[in-house]
């Protein structure tokens, strides 16, 4: 199976910091924003082991994407779509899916084992594109470094 | 303080981007087909948890809101609605009624009692902030329910306010909706 990055949020890592520092601060959002910019990764990674740490995985919702999937074949993506109600498909061809979710739902695939196959492809597919190093790392590990 | 609410699109799925993508596989744009594929996130700042309440009854979208547990009321923090704002008899009933429960709350807090119990005696008018991120289809749902004319002013705004922002920033998924 194959993923390709369609979109993603830009900057997922400080989109999920944002989410995280919306729920203890009474700041406008523009302040926030400038804080994590001035900041840096290093302080989104913090965010995100603490977020993580607490099981507050609902900060992870809103890293959004979209991929095409090849090698998908259309049972399986039934029996996904009945397990995973917040995964959205649109058929391209045979095998061949646009794909959308959110990181929460891809972290629940990937624990899951049934579907492996497809969150190990997108994971592997940000790996490759660099779309979010610090959660792949705190969330996947090791595992999710493919080539 | 008497303020409006304020929403503000903080990012959006790249519309021409998914478009790209099914010209490659040779699948003719349809703009309702990619309703469920189209995200958008907002900030909503300054409306009341009465309206919150409401909007996160909608259950496909993430939500991260201010919690009172950890952060302060303000004096200033109540949305005045205006039905009440427009009756000064009532506004006075209203401000007196707000500022006993502030002062109940600041006290609670300066005797050691933590934000998390204190705010058990604050009101559903108080302030709040959130972040929300929420895709087409939903939020079709949302402002079908939410902006018609039984709905309450205050959502009204909010989900109008939506509405307006992710037409203007995808407009090529709307007009064709819309119309449709």
């Amino acid at each position: 199976m194959k993923a390709t990055l369609v979109w993603s949020v830009p900057k997922p890592e400080k989109v999920i910091a944002v989410a995280m520092r919306r729920c203890y601060s009474t700041k406008p959002i523009e302040e926030i924003e400038a804080e994590l910019e001035q900041k840096g990764p290093e302080y989104w990674k913090y965010l995100m082991t603490r977020a993580l740490q607490d099981k507050s995985l609902d900060v992870i919702e809103h890293f959004v994407f979209s991929v095409v999937v090849d090698g998908m074949p259309e049972s399986e993506a039934g029996r996904l779509a009945l397990g995973f109600p917040y995964v959205k498909f649109l058929r391209l061809g045979e095998g061949r899916w646009l794909v959308s979710m959110n990181a929460r739902t891809l972290v629940e695939i990937w624990r899951g084992q049934a579907f492996r196959g497809l969150a190990e492809a997108v994971v592997a597919e940000f790996d490759r594109r660099d779309v979010c190093p610090i959660f792949n790392s705190l969330v996947f590990g090791e595992r999710g470094r493919a080539g | 303080m008497r303020e409006a609410v304020r929403v503000k699109l903080l990012h959006h799925t790249d519309v021409g981007a998914l478009k790209g993508a099914l010209e490659r596989e040779g699948v003719p744009f349809d703009p309702k087909a990619l309703l469920d594929h189209v995200v958008y996130m907002f900030e909503i700042e300054d409306c009341s948890r009465v309206t919150t309440h409401q909007l996160v009854r909608h259950r496909v979208a993430s939500y991260d809101q201010e919690s009172q547990r950890f952060s302060s009321a303000s004096r200033e923090g109540f949305v005045s609605p205006p039905s009440i704002a427009s009756n000064q008899a009532a506004l006075k009933v209203y401000d007196d009624a707000l500022k006993v429960v502030y002062e109940a709350f600041e006290k609670m807090t300066s005797l050691g009692v933590p934000k998390e119990d204190a705010r058990y005696v604050l009101p559903n008018a108080i302030k709040t902030k959130l972040v929300m991120t929420v895709n087409a289809r939903s939020l079709m749902h949302i402002v079908w329910q939410r902006t018609a004319l039984q709905a309450q002013w205050e959502i009204r705004q909010v989900v109008g306010e939506m509405f307006r922002l992710a037409k203007e920033a995808t407009p090529e998924l709307w007009t064709a909706v819309v119309e449709g």
